[in-house]
């Protein structure tokens, strides 16, 4: 038996499918040309893509063709040698659209693996957000911007190819960087792009992740009924209406609170949030009603509290918005819970004031996808700048 | 060709009609106080719309009575009205069965009653009105329950028995009757129309429970499943289908108490079998030239029997195995095709092979026929050529496993 | 003059006064999974807000149906059931026509309750339309028929549909090096289409949920007038266009203003533009070029300059040509087509 390598690229549905595709893709015509084996693939149960739900693909590589079906019997690899998150928001864990439960990032890493993170953030921050994992592994971060871009535009901004050089260096057993550089000439003849390749392989570098290191949390789990326990008919009880809301000093009660789904929730899709200034607040109830998830919360006084299980930061409430900064984006990586504005506001708002500057300082510019024809010309320089510097 | 059966009177308040198959399902819908009926026209069935047309514009029916705009629709219709709790019948004939192939397949799955009259027809092309069962046997994987009856009081009394079961709590599948078209429904018969109060006594009235869909019970039904709960999903029909033999059984043994007639086992007729020798098998209308054969043949001392199956889902496997191990050699006349099937047999052929290769006990000899597509006549000798052939087999001689009878060659 | 047709009592559902006056009970709620900045999830929670408690849902196949309700687990507060992908006619009447009968025989309760069948375009406007069609006929039974379109079979990957522009980038018509528009149908004109066709159908309305008050508004018109209605329903899709998700609104803007989504209802025979839509045909307010709604799009990245001119120019024709500017495509002289070679 050969050895078997399997890699997972973790990332936000439809805003980096071509990114996650190019990735694994690019893994095994790498290796292949050193004469391995490899297939690639995205996980079915995340198609149909949605926009910034999460989304894996793998790319599974051996030595020979009976060590690849070892790979391939599975429907999805078991444990992978690293896990690339392409987005570091990620690394708060994943919830595919269509499963159940909150997957910590590193899950499948096997011990001693290593997480392969994009971001601009340091390690401090990222491990602030992976779970924690009984046993240890390496965390390597590619300095750069996130990469994110729409269906049909590509933003090429050489984070595939610095990721695969990255990797050459991380698990030096599945290809060399010359490889790496070949597969990047034979496919989009670019020598600029195999040189961003070596650049990663030079500069990236990694630290080790100890058992106690990471978000203590334990993830949400869902355990799935036996076929006598399910209803008939494939029916299942509606979500209860949902009620008032008490504030937490006067405990009087008041506004509206609709019943969050209980099985899914949304702690991981998004990239940004919503903050909240409730002093400068006019009630126009804009966000409320332009929220296409149903997350804001009317608060008894008519405020308009943003429910962090049901936020998937579209930003929609941001634009329609009348009032200067009252709804800002915040980039998730600023949030380490889910708890509500609101009730930190209604129990000190001069701390609340202070949170919520510090939150609003902290905020990069995060683009989804196209705005408009000629954008993505424009931020490809500054990204590939920042790349440079490392 | 008609087939008018005799009815043998009984002493009851039933009233007795010279009306064909489609109108005695007709008149059963009526009994039944038939909520919602969707008509779409293709012959042979669409002959019972006509008659509940009419019953509907006499004020002797109270339904809504809908003229949709093609077979899938009719279907869907009827399957949202029954998530709502009303009582529906529907159905069509051969392409038209076809067309609504997307709602046939749903509504079992969600779990829907339903009773469906199926005038088989020929498949085109070439589009002939003639009886072939290729069209309600394409169903026969879904969770449908399946039956074909032979005469127009069978198809009234299967109709009655058909709602009861179907919409049993235990149940929730929809039940399609089968009938042979124009022998079945084009050619009057006498019939026993039973009485409103002996109908009321057997069937209960439609209550979809848990699962209707009102405002008052706030669910959401069929949401969009993944591999996480196909599988379980699917088991929960087996075990549908599975109770349906049961429910069947329990709804003849009322309705023999309440109607007072019997048809002894539900699942399938003998006639003559007690001595036989050999027996011949099929399904529907082909059952009176096989009777009045083999009384012709037992007249020359040929000791045949014959087996109409009934209910083809539920299929009664281990009754069927267990009374064809008595025979020496087993015909099985199908009035269907299954092209590349294991032999090239029928399907109703390759079904009863199965059902006796698994069970206990002597495995008689199964050869398939080929007769009377696209409603071609099945001769008494046609009958008497398939019953030698059998009797051959049964001494040991070898016979083809498919033959196919009636054809110019 | 005897009444041949039936038709129940419906509930009683005055206008909503202004957003402020909205009540906060939602009907449709979170736990989808429809992508970031998704307006068909809005259009879901915006319509069951404007219908209420006692209504039935019906949904066809599409992202409404399977981002919306991923087994084992529903955004819905009312009762919802899927029905099949040409099937939202047929749900609506098989539904109404049970409510109808299961009332007037006493089995369940009298009183009126709304039934709406949604359906995508895919749904409504290719496979469902014939289904569709035959409910408008069917006088005497309530539903309102809602068709979200979002221009594309945005569920199963953004394949082109009847209902997508001309020229749009889908996984069906992805510019190639040698053929750049591989799309070259127009798209199908729905509302107008229902509403020049079915003479029994008592309401039917264009909206864009960017104007939520307008639509919700639209919505409970079309539940209180009794018999069948259809509303056409244009949502912006960040996913399939490939625009930016915090702009989703303002694409339901821009489709307005640049007159490209003309916003109007037929009540009772009587045409009437509403909104931003009327305005534009008062001339109190100037349609934006068709250059600034495109252009935020990826799905129209390879467009040239005369793609845009004539994307423009058929825009102008429906509001300069047309018989009845924005609603029905008949004109009084005829000219030839010219688009610019792919």
């Amino acid at each position: 038996m050969g050895r078997l390598y399997a890699i997972e690229v973790i990332y936000r549905g439809i805003f980096q499918k071509q990114l996650a595709t190019r990735i694994t893709r690019s893994i095994v015509l790498a290796a292949h040309e050193e004469g391995k084996l490899g297939i690639s693939f995205g996980r079915y149960g995340d198609s149909p893509e949605r926009n910034g739900i999460p989304a894996k693909g793998f790319a599974i590589v051996a030595d020979d063709q009976l060590t690849l079906e070892e790979g391939m019997a599975k429907y999805e690899p078991k444990e992978v040698d690293v896990t690339i998150a392409v987005d570091d928001t990620l690394c708060k864990g994943v919830e595919s659209w269509a499963w159940y439960g909150l997957q910590p990032v590193n899950k499948l890493l096997k011990p001693g693996g290593t997480l392969l993170v994009t971001s601009r953030e340091q390690p401090e921050t990222i491990l602030q957000m992976a779970h924690r994992k009984e046993t240890p592994y390496n965390l390597a971060i590619l300095k750069g911007t996130v990469s994110f871009s729409g269906l049909w535009v590509y933003k090429d901004d050489h984070t595939d190819v610095r990721i695969l050089g990255a990797i050459a260096k991380i698990l030096p057993g599945l290809f060399t960087l010359k490889s790496v550089q070949k597969t990047i000439v034979d496919q989009w003849n670019d020598s600029v792009k195999a040189e961003s390749a070596a650049r990663a392989y030079e500069r990236i570098s990694s630290v080790a992740v100890r058992p106690d290191q990471g978000n203590p949390e334990t993830p949400y789990k869902f355990n799935f009924p036996k076929w006598h326990e399910m209803g008939e008919g494939i029916a299942i009880p509606s979500i209860p209406a949902g009620k008032a809301i008490e504030d937490p000093t006067t405990h009087e009660s008041g506004g509206f609170r609709p019943d969050r789904n209980p099985t899914f929730k949304k702690y991981t899709t998004r990239t940004m949030r919503p903050v909240v200034n409730f002093d400068t607040c006019i009630k126009c109830t804009l966000c409320w009603l332009q929220c296409p998830d149903s997350c804001f919360d009317v608060t008894p006084e008519g405020l308009y509290d943003a429910n962090m299980q049901a936020c998937c930061g579209c930003g929609v409430c941001e634009a329609v918005c009348p009032v200067k900064d009252c709804v800002t984006m915040v980039n998730e990586t600023a949030f380490e819970d889910n708890a509500s504005q609101w009730e930190a506001w209604r129990k000190d708002k001069k701390g609340y004031e202070a949170w919520l500057a510090d939150k609003i300082k902290s905020r990069p510019e995060r683009s989804h996808g196209f705005r408009y024809r000629g954008q993505y010309e424009e931020q490809v320089p500054e990204m590939l700048e920042v790349a440079r510097k490392g | 060709m008609a087939t008018a059966t005799y009815v043998e009177e009984q002493r009851s308040t039933d009233k007795t009609a010279l009306i064909t198959g489609s109108e005695a399902i007709a008149v059963a819908c009526k009994l039944a106080d038939v909520d919602v009926i969707t008509a779409y026209p293709i012959r042979p069935y669409d002959t019972v719309m006509q008659y509940i047309c009419k019953l509907v514009a006499n004020g002797e029916m109270d339904c809504e009575y809908i003229v949709a705009e093609g077979e899938h629709s009719q279907f869907e219709i009827v399957k949202h009205a029954s998530a709502c709790g009303a009582r529906v019948f529907c159905g069509s004939s051969g392409v038209g069965w076809m067309y609504a192939m997307e709602a046939l397949t749903v509504t079992p799955a969600l779990r829907i009653p339903m009773v469906a009259m199926v005038g088989n027809r020929a498949l085109d092309d070439p589009g002939a009105f003639g009886v072939e069962h290729n069209d309600a046997l394409t169903v026969r994987d879904l969770g449908w329950q399946l039956v074909w009856v032979d005469s127009a009081q069978e198809a009234l009394d299967t109709a009655l028995i058909a709602y009861r079961v179907s919409e049993d709590r235990r149940i929730f599948l929809p039940c399609a009757i089968s009938c042979d078209g124009a022998f079945l429904t084009h050619s009057q018969a006498l019939v026993k129309v039973p009485s409103q109060e002996k109908v009321n006594e057997f069937l209960p009235r439609y209550n979809r429970a848990d699962l209707l869909l009102h405002p008052d019970n706030p669910i959401t039904v069929a949401p969009q499943g993944n591999e996480d709960w196909v599988m379980e999903i699917r088991r929960q029909n087996y075990a549908a289908m599975e109770r349906s033999s049961l429910v069947l059984k329990e709804a003849y043994a009322d309705f023999e108490r309440i109607f007072g007639r019997s048809y002894g086992n539900p699942f399938f007729e003998e006639y003559e079998t007690e001595d036989a020798d050999i027996v011949l098998m099929g399904m529907g209308t082909l059952s009176t030239p096989v009777k009045v054969a083999i009384r012709q043949m037992r007249k020359a001392g040929k000791r045949v029997g014959f087996v109409r199956m009934r209910w083809f889902r539920p299929f009664a496997a281990a009754e069927l195995a267990k009374s064809l191990g008595r025979f020496k050699a087993v015909g099985v006349i199908d009035r269907d095709y299954s092209f590349g099937s294991p032999y090239m047999s029928g399907v109703l052929t390759t079904e009863v092979r199965s059902a006796l290769y698994s069970a206990p006990g002597s495995k008689p000899p199964v050869l398939g026929f080929i007769a009377g597509l696209g409603g071609r006549e099945v001769t008494v000798p046609d009958v008497e050529k398939v019953a030698n052939s059998v009797y051959e087999a049964a001494d040991g001689k070898s016979q083809p496993l498919t033959q196919w009878i009636g054809l110019r060659e | 003059m005897a009444t041949y047709i039936q038709i129940d009592p419906t509930q009683k559902l005055d206008p909503f006064k202004s957003v402020k006056k909205l009540p906060l009970e939602e009907y449709f709620t979170s736990g989808h999974r429809t992508c970031q900045g998704c307006e068909s999830a809005l259009v879901m929670k915006m319509m069951a807000k404007a219908a209420g408690p006692r209504s039935i849902i019906l949904g066809s196949t599409g992202c409404m149906y399977v981002a919306n309700t991923t087994y084992y687990s529903t955004s819905w507060v009312v009762p919802w059931m899927h029905t099949q992908l040409g099937s939202s006619g047929s749900a609506a009447l098989g539904t109404s026509a049970a409510l109808k009968v299961l009332m007037r025989k006493g089995k369940i309760k009298n009183e009126p309750i709304n039934v709406i069948a949604f359906c995508g375009d895919g749904g409504g406007a290719d496979m469902g339309v014939g289904a569709i069609s035959a409910t408008l006929t069917h006088a005497e039974y309530n539903s309102l028929i809602l068709m979200y379109d979002n221009e594309s079979y945005a569920n199963t990957d953004i394949q082109l549909s009847g209902s997508t522009p001309w020229g749009a980038n889908t996984t069906f018509s992805s510019p190639g090096k040698v053929k750049r528009i591989m799309h070259r149908r127009w798209k199908k004109n729905m509302a107008g289409m229902m509403a020049a066709g079915h003479p029994e159908c008592k309401y039917v309305a264009t909206i864009c949920m960017s104007y939520g008050l307008h639509g919700m508004n639209s919505i409970r018109k079309a539940l209180a007038i009794g018999g069948p209605t259809f509303i056409h329903s244009l949502d912006p899709c960040p996913k399939g266009w490939d625009y930016d998700p915090y702009l989703s609104h303002e694409m339901g803007e821009l489709a307005v203003n640049s007159g490209v989504w003309p916003l109007y209802e037929v009540e009772n025979g009587l045409l009437r533009l509403t909104g931003r839509t009327e305005q534009i045909a008062a001339g109190k307010i100037r349609r934006v070029p068709v250059r600034d709604y495109l252009l935020k799009q990826g799905r129209f990245a390879h467009f040239t300059n005369d793609d845009i001119d004539y994307f423009q120019s058929k825009i102008d024709d429906m509001w300069e040509k047309w018989l009845i500017p924005g609603v029905i495509p008949f004109r009084r002289d005829v000219e030839a087509d010219t688009p610019p070679s792919s």
